[in-house]
């Protein structure tokens, strides 16, 4: 991305010294400049661009080491990033909920179910890593004020109960109490901060960054340049980039502005962008996930997305042209999400399927309340009745409900396979609730290669950038194809917590 | 030189005048419009006033209070929500001289009659 109006006051403002520097080719194409010439408007030890759960906990942990001055830029006008607005879902092994629930659980294992789902090219070091810090990051969160269902939950691609939710079913319920702990301790957070460049000095090292101050998302040019040093480095916590139809769709076609997305509008990626500039390795960018647990009757996440993920081990998923399940409703996302897309109609037009769940056991999570009263999610009396208003063959339907219970009771889904431990017990029974479903860009797997330090790799010497970090959904690679749901907010905690640790002591 | 940057001033803040008087404006800011645009617009009439602009005025604490909700719907206050707590910009949600949507229905169907 090139910001014109801010390269205009730049030149201005240093005259033809800065002209020449502007006219060397590499200054051209990047927005990251040497260090020569720049007026530092702002110091600090520690840069943090991005407010996410990666910022947060980098934010925090810096903090706790003796850092003088953290700062956090943020372009948007809210802080969070895509964290406040997901499900809040967090995966770790060795927890106290385990221990209470009797789930034998181990690093090996999580890292053994992530590895499969990932079909081959996953990061084993970082996979092991973030699993073997993951306990330690949900106590810090728990520590921080966040809150956690008194319960665990199984995903799909889990071998096991993991899955720890906050009490508000939201990432909200992490970024909210990290945000005021970090700010407690004298963080200084900063909104429509937008990142445009990195500046380096003579030996190549990152010293510091262009921003756009007092930005407006919806003018990608806005604000004023604004230069920050980095005593001991930046930090690039600035997520994914599924907002950007353009660059999704150079990577995967299929992703063009008809797939919905569950993100925020600022996960546009050209901070990543800029870091491929100065030479980062881009890992796996075309492993785009959507979530099969989406639903088509509203916009983003919103409630259905949890909903669909708690009541999937014990529901069916049902094509509507055939009455018949088609997957096996916790299979990993990708498997999900691509035999979702093959639920079509005649012409090939999307048929959105449907998942039955039974009313007793849907309210056993408070987004089922939400989802009947804002009409996302409908109840009804009888099979036949779910049959009659979606078109179903009902006899069909009820053929395959009467299957699913012969599974539920001997343990065995002799259809798709599906671990039928946590539908134990429950069976499917009037009356019912339904929700539609139909995949949403969810989450990209690619992004920056780093390192178990979280540092970042340059592309040409295999060896770290100097003085650059990265964390969170804009590091690429550690996932593989498919990313295991619940895995990403362990995933960005850890390395938040990493990054601040090999920064403060380079 | 000097004249010229003048006309240009006289010539823009005119068409800033007729622009303001041709967009919407809410009755019960008439007082505000009576003191002038750099009442609100406090960073430059040319730029959306800063995030503080309408706290001269509003408390979000007030606000907060004013529009609290009850039971499963705590957290759907628009002034202290599940996803940001107090700190949505006022402009997220509100616009003086355009109508705005509310940034919930990015991702929820939920009904603010009495948004504005």
């Amino acid at each position: 991305m090139v910001d014109k109006s801010g390269r205009r006051s730049f030149i201005k403002g240093l005259g033809a010294a800065g002209i020449t520097a502007l006219a060397m080719p590499v200054m051209a194409q990047t927005n990251t400049e040497s260090a020569a010439n720049i007026k530092w408007d702002k110091t600090a030890d520690v840069v943090i661009i991005g407010s996410g759960f990666a910022a947060l906990a980098a934010s925090i942990k810096a903090k706790q080491l003796g850092a003088t001055d953290v700062e956090i830029f943020e372009k948007m006008p809210y802080f969070g990033g895509n964290s406040a607005i997901n499900g809040g879902l967090f995966a770790a092994p060795n927890t106290p909920l385990q221990a209470k629930e009797g789930v034998k659980d181990s690093i090996d294992t999580m890292v053994a179910d992530q590895l499969k789902s990932g079909r081959g090219i996953a990061d084993e070091p970082l996979l092991r890593h973030i699993a073997s810090h993951a306990a330690e990051a949900l106590q810090m969160t728990i520590d921080a004020g966040a809150e956690y269902h008194p319960y665990l939950q199984q995903l799909g691609g889990h071998s096991v109960a993991r899955t720890y939710q906050t009490t508000v079913s939201c990432g909200a319920g992490i970024t909210q109490p990290l945000l005021k702990y970090s700010q407690k301790l004298g963080v200084k957070t900063n909104n429509r901060a937008k990142f445009i460049g990195f500046v380096q000095d003579d030996n190549g090292k990152v010293i510091g960054v262009k921003l756009l101050t007092g930005h407006h998302f919806e003018d990608p040019n806005s604000g004023k340049v604004t230069y920050v040093k980095a005593n001991k480095g930046v930090l690039m916590a600035t997520g994914g980039f599924a907002q950007n139809i353009k660059l999704r769709m150079a990577q995967d076609p299929t992703l063009t502005n008809e797939v919905g997305c569950t993100n925020i509008p600022g996960t546009t990626g050209e901070a990543m962008l800029e870091m491929f500039r100065l030479g980062a390795t881009p890992v796996h960018l075309a492993h785009i996930q959507s979530g099969p647990w989406a639903s088509p009757d509203e916009g983003g996440f919103g409630y259905v997305s949890n909903y669909s993920i708690f009541n999937f081990p014990h529901s069916i998923a049902v094509n509507l042209q055939t009455g018949r399940r088609f997957m096996n409703e916790i299979a990993d996302r990708k498997t999900r999400a691509d035999a979702e897309l093959r639920c079509r109609d005649e012409a090939g037009k999307p048929q959105p399927p449907i998942m039955i769940t039974s009313y007793e056991d849907a309210m056993e999570h408070p987004t089922c309340k939400k989802v009947l009263k804002y009409k996302v999610g409908w109840k009804f009396d009888s099979i036949a009745d779910i049959a009659k208003h979606y078109g179903i063959p009902a006899a069909e339907l009820q053929k395959q409900v009467d299957e699913y219970n012969q599974y539920v009771r001997t343990g065995e889904d002799k259809q798709f396979g599906k671990a039928m431990a946590m539908a134990h017990g429950k069976e499917l029974r009037a009356p019912f609730t339904v929700v539609r479903l139909w995949p949403k860009v969810h989450y990209c797997q690619g992004g920056v290669q780093i390192n178990t330090n979280a540092e970042v790799v340059d592309s040409l010497t295999g060896q770290p950038i100097p003085g650059l970090y990265a964390a969170g959904e804009v590091a690429g690679g550690i996932h593989g194809v498919s990313r295991l749901g619940s895995c990403s907010i362990p995933e960005c905690l850890v390395m938040g917590m990493t990054a601040a640790n090999t920064l403060m002591n380079a | 030189m000097n004249k010229l940057t003048l006309v240009l001033a006289i010539m823009l803040s005119g068409s800033l005048a007729f622009s303001a008087q041709a967009r919407d404006q809410r009755d019960y800011h008439e007082m505000v419009y009576d003191s002038g645009c750099k009442t609100c617009h406090d960073q430059g009439i040319k730029n959306m006033p800063s995030d503080q602009a309408c706290s001269q005025c509003h408390d979000i604490d007030e606000l907060a209070v004013t529009t609290a909700r009850q039971g499963d719907e705590e957290w759907q206050n628009p002034h202290n929500n599940l996803h940001y707590g107090k700190e949505v910009p006022c402009t997220e949600c509100h616009g003086e001289h355009t109508p705005k949507q509310v940034l919930c229905s990015n991702c929820h169907t939920f009904e603010y009659p009495k948004h504005k």
